[in-house]
């Protein structure tokens, strides 16, 4: 029994926060629009990033190698440069949308406002990090995100016609624009690639070995699994409450409204706070993210673990994208408008740090025992498939809808 | 079939990362020098000078105005192969980052790790 | 900015697309077309829904004083934006104009009751009141589309 809480523990740990703005947002979006005819993109999209960071956390156990040597490598400098920009660029917006939703939710706690919250938000992130050993913060984030499972609480107690919700598990593809639109943003919410990025990075921090490779497996499934079922639980609840009467959710705090209509200020509460160690830790994975990326890609020492002293400029990058998030959250730019790009954009850099980690997991020669086998295979290049068909897909939808507005 | 073996050496060395002997991470491989008749792998090259050399021609303008002409030294630095200790899934080398010049972006003697507030 | 954007777009071909792709990033200065107008009162419709959730929330005193505060204002300037925007804009169809002044009107009372509501957040009496009158506005706003589809071709 003990056993069984330690590995749940872990998971937890592991896999800090669960959700980010980017799901909260489009999740509460496409119930209100859509009520539950999105749950199969929200799946598809949570089996994604589990085939992925299963992969990169597998490359990185049995060799070392974190995503961005992975793609320094296989690719070469041009392209692995492409794939950097594309990266710490998306990794930009994604921190910036996350430090202005800490900022949104602490100001619809407290009501002191929003750019004064930015910094506070920001300087707490510094301490939070800072002060923490590395498991410890992941630690943190994962057991306040354990917060929101207010939201299945709730999807219990509006008790909506299973069957309809049942339906909404079924692919199916409605000809509208706007439909076509939020089924990448959410697939795309979903497979945020930051978080695999530091997932990898984190292993290596972690020292893992072949020894690992279980946990791996569990982290991957579980983790994400359990991310997986807050983020149906939020279209649930949001298609129940929303649709019916017509809200377009435009702000995040319309995301806790659900659960205070079922649980009172309690649920509200709970709600808020959840969302609050959601967003934080999504901000702390895409910071460091961010800074991982770079300095594997041009070959420094980098690391939680290591410190200023031995790695300052990894440090250094790290707290240099710190305050431009900052200041893109400042800049007057609402959060979720943010988080609209960011997500798309994500999904459309996407192919360039998937293939190579692909490549690399089904490689023999690296990966000696423990390459791909037939599930891994085959999960791993119909992914490849439907990321690209998505990748394309993205921008023309993002333009036809102005960015979901209608 | 020796030509085969050099193509290949080169194509796992190029842009692997290098090690000192402490392991300490100290930069990529940016380039390959090859010499000789059969040729043969003679040095490692590394540094941001290197960086021109490997994009393609319109973005090498801008890259090489960025980061300047190679300067042997200081943004270009010429590891001897003899210097190579192994091979795995880093080239490791056999004496420490500062005997050879590398590494020096991350020498917190040098940096502004000094003004950071937490020292 | 209107008549500028239109000029250019009758002066050449690449102004044209020029002026086709900032309409659709712009999110819509320019001419109101029937179904621009259509979705501004939706979308009014949508922000009077919301804020009777959170009206309802302050009247059974089940929410927190400061989400409630927070929310309202941030409502009640969406409303006001979007009754800048239906006020600022030219009409593609005249006939429109009696719709498009009854949708202002009850864009600034959307406003007007979600700012109340900023006001007093922690009072029951006043979030009865405002769930009621919001309730009101949102269908005279279903009303004013439904009003719009009839003229529609």
């Amino acid at each position: 029994m003990r056993a069984i809480l330690k590995i749940a523990l872990g998971i937890i740990a592991a896999i800090g926060g669960f959700l980010d703005i980017g799901d909260l947002v489009f999740t509460t979006q496409a119930g209100a629009l859509f009520r539950y005819d999105l749950l199969w993109a929200v799946v598809l999209g949570v089996i994604g990033i589990a085939v992925y960071a299963e992969m990169s956390g597998r490359v990185a156990a049995v060799s070392g190698r974190p995503v961005f040597d992975v793609i320094r490598m296989r690719t070469g400098f041009g392209m692995g440069l492409l794939a950097l920009v594309a990266s710490t660029f998306v990794n930009l917006l994604t921190l910036a949308a996350e430090l202005g939703g800490i900022a949104i939710v602490l100001e619809l706690l407290f009501d002191a406002p929003y750019s004064m919250f930015v910094f506070a938000g920001a300087i707490a992130l510094v301490g939070i990090v800072a002060l923490l050993p590395f498991g410890g913060i992941e630690r943190v984030f994962g057991y306040g995100g354990l917060l929101l499972f207010v939201v299945v609480a709730t999807v219990f107690h509006q008790n909506p016609d299973w069957g309809d919700v049942a339906h909404g598990f079924v692919p199916t593809l409605d000809s509208s624009t706007l439909y076509l639109y939020f089924v990448v943003g959410v697939f795309a919410a979903a497979l945020m690639p930051y978080e695999v990025h530091f997932y990898s990075s984190g292993a290596i921090e972690e020292g893992w070995t072949e020894q690992n490779l279980k946990e791996n497996r569990l982290n991957a499934i579980l983790g994400y699994g359990i991310g997986g079922i807050l983020s149906v639980g939020l279209v649930i609840v949001s298609g129940y409450l929303f649709h019916p009467i017509g809200v377009e959710p435009s702000d995040l705090g319309t995301v806790a409204l659900p659960m205070q209509g079922a649980f009172g200020e309690t649920g509200l509460l709970l709600a808020l706070a959840g969302m609050l160690f959601c967003v934080g830790g999504a901000a702390v994975d895409s910071s460091f993210a961010a800074s991982y990326n770079l300095a594997q890609f041009l070959g420094w020492e980098w690391g939680r673990y290591q410190g200023p002293k031995k790695a300052p400029r990894f440090t250094a990058s790290w707290l240099v994208f710190l305050l431009l998030g900052i200041a893109i959250a400042e800049s007057g730019i609402n959060p979720v408008e943010i988080t609209e790009y960011s997500v798309v954009f994500s999904v459309v850099a996407l192919p360039l740090t998937y293939l190579p980690v692909l490549l690399i997991a089904g490689d023999r020669s690296f990966m000696s025992d423990y390459a791909n086998g037939r599930i891994a295979t085959f999960l791993g290049w119909l992914y490849f498939a439907v990321i690209v068909v998505l990748a394309l897909a993205a921008i023309p939808l993002l333009l036809a809808t102005n960015a979901g507005g209608g | 079939m020796k030509g085969e073996g050099e193509i290949f050496v080169v194509h796992r060395l190029l842009d692997e990362q290098i090690c000192d002997s402490d392991g300490r991470r100290v930069g990529r491989v940016d380039d390959v020098e090859i010499r000789g008749n059969p040729p043969r792998v003679t040095a490692l090259l590394v540094g941001d000078g290197l960086y021109p050399r490997r994009l393609p021609r319109r973005l090498a303008r801008l890259a090489r105005r960025i980061s300047g002409p190679e300067r042997w030294g200081q943004n270009a630095l010429r590891i001897p192969w003899e210097e190579v200790d192994g091979l795995s899934s880093t080239v490791k080398l056999r004496k420490k980052a500062e005997e050879l010049g590398l590494g020096m972006g991350d020498d917190p003697e040098r940096w502004i790790v000094r003004r950071l507030p937490w020292n | 900015m209107t008549a500028t954007g239109r000029k250019k777009a009758r002066s050449s071909a690449p102004g044209l697309l020029l002026a086709v792709a900032l309409l659709l990033t712009s999110g819509g200065c320019g001419d109101l077309s029937n179904d621009e107008l259509n979705r501004g009162v939706e979308s009014l419709s949508a922000l009077a829904a919301q804020g009777q959730l959170i009206a309802n929330g302050v009247a059974r005193d089940a929410t927190k004083a400061t989400y409630a505060r927070v929310m309202a204002k941030t409502l009640s300037e969406e409303a006001d934006h979007e009754a800048e925007k239906l006020a600022d804009a030219t009409l593609e169809e005249p006939e429109t104009a009696d719709q498009r002044h009854a949708a202002v009107a009850v864009a600034g009372e959307i406003s007007g009751l979600l700012s109340t509501l900023q006001t007093f957040p922690g009072d029951e009496r006043h979030g009865e009141l405002v769930e009621k009158h919001l309730a009101e506005e949102e269908e005279k706003a279903d009303a004013i589309v439904a009003q719009l589809s009839g003229d529609a071709p």
